[in-house]
């Protein structure tokens, strides 16, 4: 294990990149923009509330090493441990490597695996939106350092029975900045369902630096749901970017349940007329956590349509972020933008800054938006202690029932039961460790 | 008989205002009696100052249920204890069902007396001749805790609670407002159908038609925080006929 600091790996030279010698100009040109740009500070509006520095301070890992058995042994259970059934159709990165040992996509037709290299070498002829290092730095990062990937690409017309399940695993190694890289591309007319689910297998002092990006063809349909749930330890960062193209449909539902430093950037782009987003989600952040959600919609085509609606709930000590930008691009008429942030404080020593941002240069437009941040209803807590349930209960009753509306969301039964399991739980401790 | 509720010189304000200026009232066991009165007399805060809502203060008196001091326990508690408080308006809980609330609340007080929690197969025998009772359909069990329910249907549930829970002590706050001819029966013979001689009910009610369903064995009339005038039932009819204005001059008077 080599240690760096993120200053360090910043100026690595090319030969020290990760990847095969075709991917080396991609990754050190990311590395040369990051570079340039340099890494956010609270300084930038964007990053205002959620500080790198303890990240940046750190020596960490950047370029861990495949993992060895024992580390494959932990991964396995903490699969069985957080209820990933083995014959799923999965894929399984583990500390940023993917894993064939542990899951692979099974009898699953119309789905191609292809690898990050070819990715790269397509990708800078075929299409022109990259994503940018000014707006995304992490992404950057995760460009050049990232350890593994895969490029999925799904056949027109395909309609995926079973869920994708990619599973991002932590292996308990020490100081890991594990940075996969996930790329879906969906052919017109396809439907597919991917469950992202993001495990610890011990709470170590690790980074996980994750890229997803996701492409919809004319009419296809996503439905993608993310578990993401780390200890007081590990940092984690995401750019989930999605780009719609006409008539398609992307349904998204994220679940942010904790972790040290948690920094999550979703980037939607509506790139054609019809395009529709639903994006739903749940924070939850409690001692010594912060978690920060970053989402930003771009109706760039007109008769677009985006409802968006994230739950927070933060514990004692907990800190969150929400900021939902909404932009209706010039032009772009027919919009329908809907945007809610409704958030639970259970301690007064409890902390949220939510904000939504709607910018706005077309006229036919639709949109609304509204943020409320308050504690548990008074009038409720009292009904049920009316009716004998003690009042540690009762707080417990309402702040599921708080979350509980966004688990009703989801549209798979099984993934809908898993995330409601692990939500129940750790609102459970939430609630405990407030009172 | 022996008394099961014993209120003596009971008086409550919210902030600087009293509302209750010395209240005695005592219920033996066994018997329902009704509390009438103007608006603004203290019918409500009487009951909310039983179930022990905290938005009051309680600045002299006290109340006794079954010779416990009521105003020394939690709200939970005096639930636990056997008492029941129908809500005039019953609080809406999104993303709680019916099924669970009901479940909760009665293994809350089962647990209290040392019994064992009930499994989901007793409680549906238990629940389902009191739904039919009182006329609530078996969707309800899914639904959110009073979401979207009709007035009518708010008080019916109020009721069959009180049905599933079996209270020493029922305080019905105006379960009667806001009900048609034929909701107001159902209501009445969910109450009826409780009254025994080991159970007490304080019936508020501005009304007298809810006491010509539910008869009272007692009827007081409340007026500027203070009992005016106690009598039979036919009292309610009195006050029926010749409306609040002349306790109004009495209590103006004292």
């Amino acid at each position: 294990m080599t240690v760096t600091t993120l200053k360090q790996a910043l100026a690595a030279p090319r030969a020290a990149l990760p990847g095969s010698a075709a991917s080396k100009d991609v990754r050190a040109g990311a590395l040369a923009e990051l570079g340039a740009t340099g890494l956010p500070t609270p300084r930038r509006e964007d990053w205002r509330y959620t500080d790198l520095k303890p990240l940046v301070d750190a020596e960490l890992d950047f370029a861990p090493r495949s993992p060895d058995r024992a580390a494959l042994d932990a991964a396995a259970r903490a699969l069985v441990e957080h209820g990933v059934p083995t014959d799923a159709p999965r894929l399984v990165f583990v500390d940023g490597h993917l894993a064939p040992e542990l899951g692979t996509l099974g009898s699953t037709s119309g789905i191609e695996v292809r690898d990050l290299d070819t990715y790269w070498l397509e990708r800078e002829a075929a299409r022109g939106a990259r994503l940018s290092t000014a707006a995304h730095p992490l992404a950057a990062l995760n460009t050049a350092y990232a350890q593994s990937g895969v490029w999925l690409r799904v056949a027109d017309g395909a309609r995926i029975d079973a869920a994708l399940r990619l599973v991002l695993v932590a292996s308990g190694a020490p100081k890991v900045v594990a940075q996969p890289r996930i790329v879906v591309e969906i052919g017109r007319g396809a439907e597919v369902t991917i469950f992202q689910q993001i495990v610890d297998a011990a709470d170590t002092d690790g980074w996980l630096n994750v890229v997803t990006e996701l492409a919809l063809g004319e009419e296809s349909r996503l439905a993608l749901y993310r578990l993401e749930e780390h200890g007081l330890r590990h940092a984690h960062t995401s750019l989930l970017a999605v780009d719609v193209a006409a008539r398609a449909s992307a349904s998204l539902g994220l679940f942010d349940l904790g972790g040290r430093l948690v920094r999550n950037d979703v980037d939607v782009k509506l790139r054609e007329p019809g395009a529709a987003l639903d994006l739903y989600g749940l924070l939850l952040a409690g001692e010594g956590q912060h978690v920060d959600d970053h989402t930003r919609i771009d109706h760039i085509a007109p008769d677009t349509r985006s409802n968006e609606a994230f739950r927070g709930v933060i514990g004692k000590h907990g800190r969150g972020v929400f900021n939902g930008k909404v932009i209706v691009h010039r032009g772009a008429r027919g919009i329908d933008a809907r945007q809610t942030s409704d958030n639970l404080l259970l301690s007064d020593q409890a902390e949220i800054d939510t904000k939504p941002e709607l910018e706005i240069y077309s006229d036919d437009v639709k949109c609304s938006h509204g943020s409320t941040v308050g504690e548990l209803d008074a009038e409720q807590l009292f009904y049920l202690r009316a009716r004998g349930v003690d009042e540690e209960h009762a707080r417990e009753i309402l702040t599921t029932a708080f979350a509980t509306t966004v688990l009703e969301r989801i549209a798979a039964p099984d993934i809908r039961a898993s995330i409601a399991d692990r939500v129940t739980a750790r609102l459970r401790t939430l609630a405990e460790v407030s009172r | 008989m022996s008394t099961m509720l014993k209120i003596e010189n009971l008086h409550a304000r919210i902030g600087s205002r009293e509302i209750l200026a010395g209240i005695d009232l005592e219920i033996p066991s066994g018997e329902v009696h009704a509390i009438m009165g103007p608006n603004g007399s203290g019918k409500s805060t009487l009951a909310q100052v039983l179930a022990g809502r905290e938005d009051y203060e309680v600045t002299a008196g006290r109340i006794l249920l079954d010779g416990e001091d009521l105003l020394a326990m939690p709200p939970e508690q005096r639930a636990r204890a056997g008492l029941f408080l129908g809500f005039q308006y019953p609080i809406e809980i999104p993303g709680v069902n019916n099924a669970y609330l009901l479940k909760a609340a009665l293994n809350a007080q089962r647990q209290s007396r040392g019994e064992q929690s009930m499994d989901a197969f007793e409680f549906m025998k238990l629940i389902k001749n009191k739904m039919e009772l009182m006329q609530i359909p078996k969707d309800f069990l899914n639904r959110s805790v009073n979401q979207g329910f009709s007035g009518g249907e708010k008080k019916r549930n109020e009721v069959l609670q009180m049905l599933l829970l079996e209270p020493r002590l029922a305080v019905l706050d105006e379960t009667d407002s806001g009900l048609d001819v034929d909701a107001l029966k159902v209501v009445a013979a969910g109450v009826n159908s409780l009254r025994s001689p080991k159970r007490s009910m304080l019936l508020v009610t501005h009304y007298e038609r809810l006491l010509e369903l539910i008869v009272p064995d007692r009827v007081h009339v409340l007026a500027g925080g203070r009992i005016r005038r106690s009598g039979g039932p036919e009292l309610a009819r009195e006050l029926d006929e010749r409306g609040y204005d002349w306790v109004q001059v009495e209590a103006a008077r004292s």
